[in-house]
């Protein structure tokens, strides 16, 4: 029995686990950093993601020391891997959840934007943050059944990724268009980082089954 | 690399050593011009199996083999077969070295003049050519009347394989064939196994499974399940296959070490 090899994967793997509540919270924050335009709530959310990057390398090292030292094989392997891939796209949905917040400096008009695209991005926020949490758990159990419906979990998000457009004609003055603008680019990045929970959802039924396959492109 | 041509087939084989069962219904086709690891824990038959291959196993009294083993499509197994022959076709190289107490050219030279080759010229050709083909001439060709047994031991391995290749045989048989060298010559004799192949069909035997990993195309996996129940073949694939995603949970439990 490797006991202390399989400690350490165990332990890596909940380092990744770790990392995607970090960045569940930077997401929320963000969101929350952005509708309320609370510098304070940026501020923390720039900070959270320096953990968030130094996670992202300490995995990588550490997983790669596994491959040096261990080499592993069959199971052990893919969930290395996916440990590695994971981590990165965490990563990303870390700085797309940056960006949401580093959103709300740009914005001239404080506060008072349209109720609707508030009430739309708080609402995109909920459901991605649910999507997330949805493959980190899928991930953390292996269970390829629920990683499958994370593509489905995602369309209401890309449905109301499209209404912000619709929201955004409705901008009267420069200002109110700026202040939309930039609620449109916020909702992009959330849609962003619905994907890239269902790439982890790809991951975690390669590490299952073995077997790498595509989910359905949820972007056409 | 993976040429699907059977050079050795097996089919149902079980095997006995008097009253104990050691294998059971072994069926496994091994390919031509490839190199197929065996890989178990300690006692599960593998080395067994290896030996039935070349009727090693008849050298141990009261053994009993049943089903069927072809090299070429005919039976290995049948009376009319010269087991000398068969096992110049099919050689052998061992764990530990053993070369022979004799110069380096005699060793070489010795299957070949009991198979009657006597003219020297001829067996010069075979003891370079030999000695080349195992990644050692260039190491011995000044030294070619010294002991066998002053080379080192990695040496000594690769003495011996050309010992084995200097009687042209087919498949080369290997029983642990690192299990006592040092990493260099373990490297040099896992290169020299990969060029071999194109001319050879190699089965190796190895309790490491990295060296499988590593040098085989073609990975099965033995196991017995219960210490007083015979051996069986659990899992057969492509070792890339057979690292990467194996089928059966037992081969997955023993290659990720969760076994015990």
């Amino acid at each position: 029995m490797r006991k202390t090899f399989h400690q350490e994967l165990k332990e890596l793997k909940g380092e990744v686990l770790r990392m995607g509540q970090l960045v569940t919270e930077q997401i929320d924050d963000g969101v929350k950093a952005l509708v309320k335009a609370d510098e304070k709530l940026v501020a923390k959310v720039i900070d959270g993601d320096d953990e968030i990057d130094d996670i992202t390398i300490a995995v990588e090292e550490q997983g790669l020391a596994l491959l040096a030292r261990q080499a592993p094989v069959a199971v052990d392997l893919r969930l290395i891997q996916s440990l590695m891939f994971i981590a990165v796209h965490l990563e990303r949905m870390g700085d797309l959840a940056l960006n949401i917040a580093k959103a709300a400096r740009k914005t001239t008009v404080k506060s008072e934007g349209s109720p609707e695209l508030i009430g739309l991005i708080n609402k995109m926020g909920k459901k991605v943050h649910k999507v997330v949490d949805a493959s980190l758990d899928a991930f953390d159990r292996k269970d390829c059944v629920l990683a499958q419906k994370l593509p489905e979990m995602g369309e209401p998000i890309d449905a109301l990724f499209k209404q912000f457009f619709k929201e955004l004609t409705k901008s009267t003055d420069e200002e109110s268009l700026e202040w939309a603008s930039n609620m449109v680019l916020a909702s992009r990045y959330l849609e962003r980082i619905a994907d890239h929970a269902v790439d982890i959802g790809e991951r975690v039924c390669y590490l299952v089954t073995g077997e790498f396959q595509e989910f359905s492109d949820q972007e056409q | 690399m993976n040429g699907d041509t059977f050079k050795i087939n097996v089919e149902h084989l079980d095997f006995h050593y008097g009253d104990f069962f050691a294998l059971e219904d072994i069926s496994v086709g091994i390919r031509q011009y490839a190199t197929t690891a065996f890989i178990g824990p300690s006692g599960c038959g593998k080395s067994t199996f290896l030996r039935c291959l070349n009727r090693m196993n008849d050298l141990i009294p009261e053994t009993k083999v049943e089903g069927k083993i072809t090299l070429d499509g005919n039976d290995i197994y049948a009376p009319d077969v010269d087991t000398a022959s068969l096992r110049r076709r099919v050689g052998m190289i061992f764990q530990a070295p053993n070369p022979f107490p004799m110069s380096i050219y005699d060793n070489v030279a010795y299957g070949p003049r009991i198979h009657g080759t006597t003219n020297k010229a001829q067996l010069d050709e075979i003891v370079e050519k030999s000695l080349t083909r195992a990644a050692l001439w260039k190491e011995v060709s000044g030294k070619l009347n010294t002991s066998g047994l002053a080379l080192s031991g990695g040496q000594q391995q690769r003495l011996c394989i050309a010992r084995v290749i200097a009687v042209d045989p087919e498949v080369l048989l290997m029983d642990e064939p690192c299990s006592a060298i040092d990493p260099t010559s373990i490297q040099k004799i896992e290169d020299l196994m990969d060029e071999l192949k194109s001319k050879y069909t190699i089965v190796i035997v190895t309790h490491n499974m990295q060296q499988a990993a590593r040098v085989s195309d073609w990975t099965a996996f033995f196991l017995a399940e219960h210490a007083d129940r015979p051996a069986k073949l659990i899992e057969y694939d492509k070792t890339d296959t057979m690292f990467t995603n194996p089928s059966d949970k037992r081969t997955e439990d023993y290659i990720t070490g969760r076994f015990g």
